[in-house]
């Protein structure tokens, strides 16, 4: 009946056009392709055309109040970002013991994160008023003495801004690290604590190697955020005082409410030298 | 029921040709096996048939009717993974009864065609169980029930025995040959273990590199192998093979004469192959030493060298040899295979 | 002995100001809520006479800042329950087609998606004010749920196809045999076992869209059409706002999702550090 064919030329054409379950492929990708297209792709094409003009960025540049957002973004950056970060190391050191009672605190840690930002920050905000607030009132309880014009020097108002930036981001951050330990596989401190090893050599030599680059790239993903954080700023302090606190987030918004368009779009353009490096840099290491 | 006819498949993935030309009848009710090592295109041949990977070249029909351009669902077929693929959200009723519920037969219907297929496989304890709180075993039964109630025109096994434990495999592998002797559906079963082939199937299909190296019955090709690839790959343990050249009526190898009735031209390099149970060890023959004696009970595995090749031979009962005793070899002349040196086409 | 109880007494001595620090300030907005005028404005640490009064002058709308609070609350119920399900819907289609039915540049489309989280969100709302008040959705509730899938949304692909990736093909293939289509796939097959993760993106994107500020702010003005938290950053305008009300409606504001995190928080957790682990 059959036997070991002799070779010849293949017999059926191959299927042309597209099969049922491809087409499904295209529908279901297509509400969210319509979105992409509709709500970031064509927004952002607009906005960088609306910011071609560039008297634009000489009249932004001209603005007093720009040169000094410009230092205070750089330092809420290398500032609020790093030191958060730090925490968020330590801490999620803290919180891989398994300890129930641990659960529970973090359980808690992790509420302002989950809470709207309003409520807190104006909570912070009133927490630091100079004739009511609660901190000034302790301070006098306690030393008879009035405590500082917290959020109207704006140095300190920049610094409460990066605490409050700080007070919110903190729990997600610490969380992403504590995963990033939890996958570190337990054999390897057995093995140093074999060895000998004191904690900070076990940190050092077992826990950093594996979540340095999960550190790096975090805090360069916040950074890029941070960049966008509007609320620590202007719940907090308006801005204020005088147009002194504004970081670069804040201050495009200022200039939609005083209906500079062109000026709001300038802005976020000047921000693009801080954002491109670090998207950049994120794409290097994700396309790994 | 239904024959299934592949005409001069060729599979290529990209530019990876991985079929090269297959071609096989299956009579309706056969239990064909496909066998070979891996990444010989066994399994991908089944998939094709499946309706599982597209088909680069030739034509593949199920009851005379060319499939090709059919959805799986519409050839009338149901397969057997090798991980069962359960649906784990679903009981053992729900997964058997998945495909009717999708042609939406009514919940009269699909518990009749349930009910009858647990009862085949003894699977009505755990019916109302989940696949994560089955055994391997289980799960595999649950997984041909699932087969059974679309009472297909084709079964379709992907090694569905490689994950199960020795013993196990040995009891799943006579109620498969159970089960279709009472169902007698045209079956496709696919594996790499010879023994299975060989219990299993009505006719063996050994295949090596996209190609049948050879077709036929179990018995067809342990007797007569046509090639080396199949002498060595059918049987266990593996057929004892070594080159030599043929003078005379023998073969002159490892400094001794093998004897063999099979004739080939004078002077001609051939392979000499022989199977262990073939080969004795007596007073006369060719010189040998013990290296090891395998006792296994009802047979005795024993490991001669002969020169710088072992032989492997395999005695009813027991033996009192222990290694290092010195031995001759006595092949029967009458099982000795010839095969040519170059092609290994068997003389 | 010595040092696990000295270990103990280290963590235990660490854990307090941990906890003061997340939790001063939640309980700096129970403290306002509970107190009177005075009480709350001579900075004490509990009031003298702790009442519920506030909560009363809420709920009756007393106050001219509060004239629509109920509408407003309703507001951001609907804005992050409208949210919610459309990212999961939207989502849960994306991630089928890149995953199973794999679709032609569907990487990309993943790839493209995360780029949204390239740029900081509040530059991405002023264009985006822009273009919806050229789609003429400015102060339609519609807006902003929309911008909110359009954040959400890139998110929740990605976790939905890494959950989905690690289900094997095989039931994919077992069901096309048994004779599915890919709707009953994705309906009968995927969705029910994508579960665990469809509750984590839904609640994740219903927060999202309930806490949001800016965007609230920026798209939607209309005294009955803003949700509660555009209402409360009016409270802020004025000089001698009561700030006890605002803080009771504030607290009010922040229960549901404190309510609905602590219901979830193992589907968020896992939804969150399954990321991390990836990255």
């Amino acid at each position: 009946m059959s036997a070991i064919a002799i070779p010849h030329a293949p017999a059926a054409p191959p299927r042309r056009g597209l099969t049922t379950w491809q087409t499904w492929g295209a529908i279901m990708i297509a509400p969210y392709v319509l979105v992409f297209l509709a709500f970031v792709l064509y927004p952002v094409s607009y906005g960088l055309w609306l910011a071609r003009h560039p008297e634009s960025y000489v009249k932004l540049f001209a603005d007093p109040i720009f040169f000094r957002t410009v230092v205070n973004t750089v330092l809420f950056l290398a500032i609020a970002v790093n030191l958060k970060f730090l925490l968020a190391l330590w801490l999620s050191g803290f919180f891989v013991h398994e300890r129930t009672w641990i659960r529970w605190v973090s359980v808690l840690f992790l509420l302002p994160w989950a809470v709207p930002s309003i409520p807190t920050i104006f909570s912070i905000r009133f927490m630091f008023n100079p004739e009511w607030g609660v901190i000034n009132s302790v301070i006098f309880r306690l030393t008879a003495l009035d405590g500082p014009n917290w959020l109207n020097d704006p140095r300190i108002g920049l610094g409460l801004s990066m605490l409050t930036h700080i007070w919110k981001s903190l729990p997600f951050w610490t969380l992403i690290l504590m995963a990033g330990r939890l996958a570190i596989p337990r054999e390897q401190y057995e093995a140093a604590a074999v060895d000998g090893a004191s904690a900070w050599q076990r940190f050092k030599y077992v826990t950093w190697p594996s979540l340095r680059t999960l550190y790096l790239t975090s805090t360069i993903l916040s950074m890029i955020w941070s960049l966008g954080d509007f609320n620590s700023v202007y719940l907090l302090t308006g801005g204020g005082p005088a147009d002194l606190t504004h970081v670069l987030a804040t201050l495009g918004i200022r200039y939609i409410r005083l209906d500079q368009v062109d000026l709001a779009m300038a802005t976020i353009v000047c921000a693009m030298p801080l954002v491109l490096p670090l998207v950049y840099y994120m794409m290097k290491h994700l396309s790994k | 029921m239904a024959s299934v006819v592949f005409d001069s498949i060729y599979k290529s993935f990209g530019s990876t040709k991985v079929l090269h030309g297959i071609s096989l009848d299956i009579s309706d009710g056969e239990f064909m096996v496909l066998v070979g090592p891996s990444g010989c295109g066994k399994s991908t041949l089944l998939r094709m048939l499946a309706g599982l990977e597209d088909i680069t070249g030739g034509t593949i029909a199920i009851d005379q009717r060319v499939v090709n351009d059919l959805d799986s669902k519409d050839r009338d077929i149901a397969m057997v993974f090798q991980s069962y693929a359960l649906y784990p959200h679903m009981t053992v009723r729900e997964n058997m009864g998945f495909s009717l519920k999708l042609r939406k037969e009514s919940v009269r219907r699909i518990a009749e065609g349930v009910d009858r297929a647990a009862k085949i496989l003894n699977l009505e304890p755990y019916l109302e169980r989940y696949p994560r709180e089955l055994s391997g075993g289980q799960r595999q039964r649950v997984a041909m029930g699932r087969a059974i109630v679309r009472d297909p025109k084709v079964f379709l096994f992907d090694e569905p025995l490689s994950n199960l434990d020795a013993k196990l495999r040995v009891a799943m592998r006579s109620e498969i040959k159970a089960l279709h002797q009472r169902l007698k559906t045209t079956t496709v079963y696919v594996t790499h273990d010879q023994v299975e082939a060989m219990t299993m199937a009505d006719r063996i299909a050994v295949m090596n590199e996209g190609r049948i190296e050879q077709l036929g019955e179990p018995l067809e090709l342990y007797d007569r192998p046509a090639n080396l690839f199949v002498a060595q790959f059918i049987g266990s343990p593996a057929m004892n093979v070594f080159e030599g050249t043929f003078r005379s009526n023998s073969v002159e190898a490892l400094g001794a004469r093998w004897p063999s009735t099979a004739r080939a031209a004078e002077g001609q390099s051939v392979r000499y192959g022989i199977r262990p149970e073939h080969l004795s060890l007596g007073g006369e023959g060719i010189p040998g030493e013990i290296e090891v004696v395998e006792p296994m009970g009802a047979e005795t595995e024993i490991l001669v060298k002969v020169a710088a090749q072992t032989f492997t031979v395999m005695t009813h009962g027991r033996a009192s040899f222990a290694p290092g005793d010195k031995v001759r070899l006595a092949p029967q002349a009458g099982h000795a295979h010839l095969f040519d040196a170059s092609s290994g086409r068997r003389i | 002995m010595k040092k696990r109880f000295t270990k103990e007494a280290v963590l235990v001595l660490l854990a307090i100001p941990i906890l003061l620090w997340t939790l001063l300030p939640i309980y700096h907005i129970f403290l306002f809520s509970i107190s009177s005028k005075d009480s709350a404005f001579s900075g004490a640490l509990w009031p003298d006479k702790p009442t519920l009064r506030n909560f009363g002058t809420i709920f009756r709308q007393e106050q001219f800042y509060l004239h629509h609070f109920w509408a407003q609350i309703w507001n951001s119920l609907w804005i992050a329950v409208a949210a919610g399900a459309i990212t999961l819907a939207v989502a849960a289609c994306a991630a089928f087609s890149i995953s199973r039915l794999k679709v032609k540049g569907g990487r990309a489309v993943m790839n493209l998606a995360l780029f949204t989280y390239f740029i900081p969100a509040a530059f991405l709302a002023i264009p985006m004010y822009k273009a919806m008040g050229m789609y003429g959705l400015l102060n339609n509730r519609w807006s902003l749920v929309l911008a909110m899938v359009t954040l959400a949304a890139p998110y929740a692909i990605w976790v939905l196809k890494q959950a989905s990736d690690k289900l094997p093909v095989e039931l994919d293939e077992a069901a096309k045999i048994d004779g599915a289509t890919p709707l009953q796939l994705f309906r009968l097959v995927y969705l029910p076992l994508m579960t665990p993760s469809l509750i984590a993106i839904g609640t994740y994107a219903l927060l999202l869209a309930w806490n949001e500020y800016l965007y609230a702010y920026l798209l939607l003005s209309h005294e009955q059409t803003i949700p509660l938290a555009v209402a409360l950053g009016h409270f802020i305008a004025a000089d001698d706002s009561p700030w006890e009300l605002l803080m009771a409606t504030g607290l009010v504001y922040a229960l549901p999702p404190a309510a609905i995190y602590y219901a979830f928080r193992r589907y968020m957790v896992s939804g969150l550090t399954t990321g991390a682990v990836k990255a």
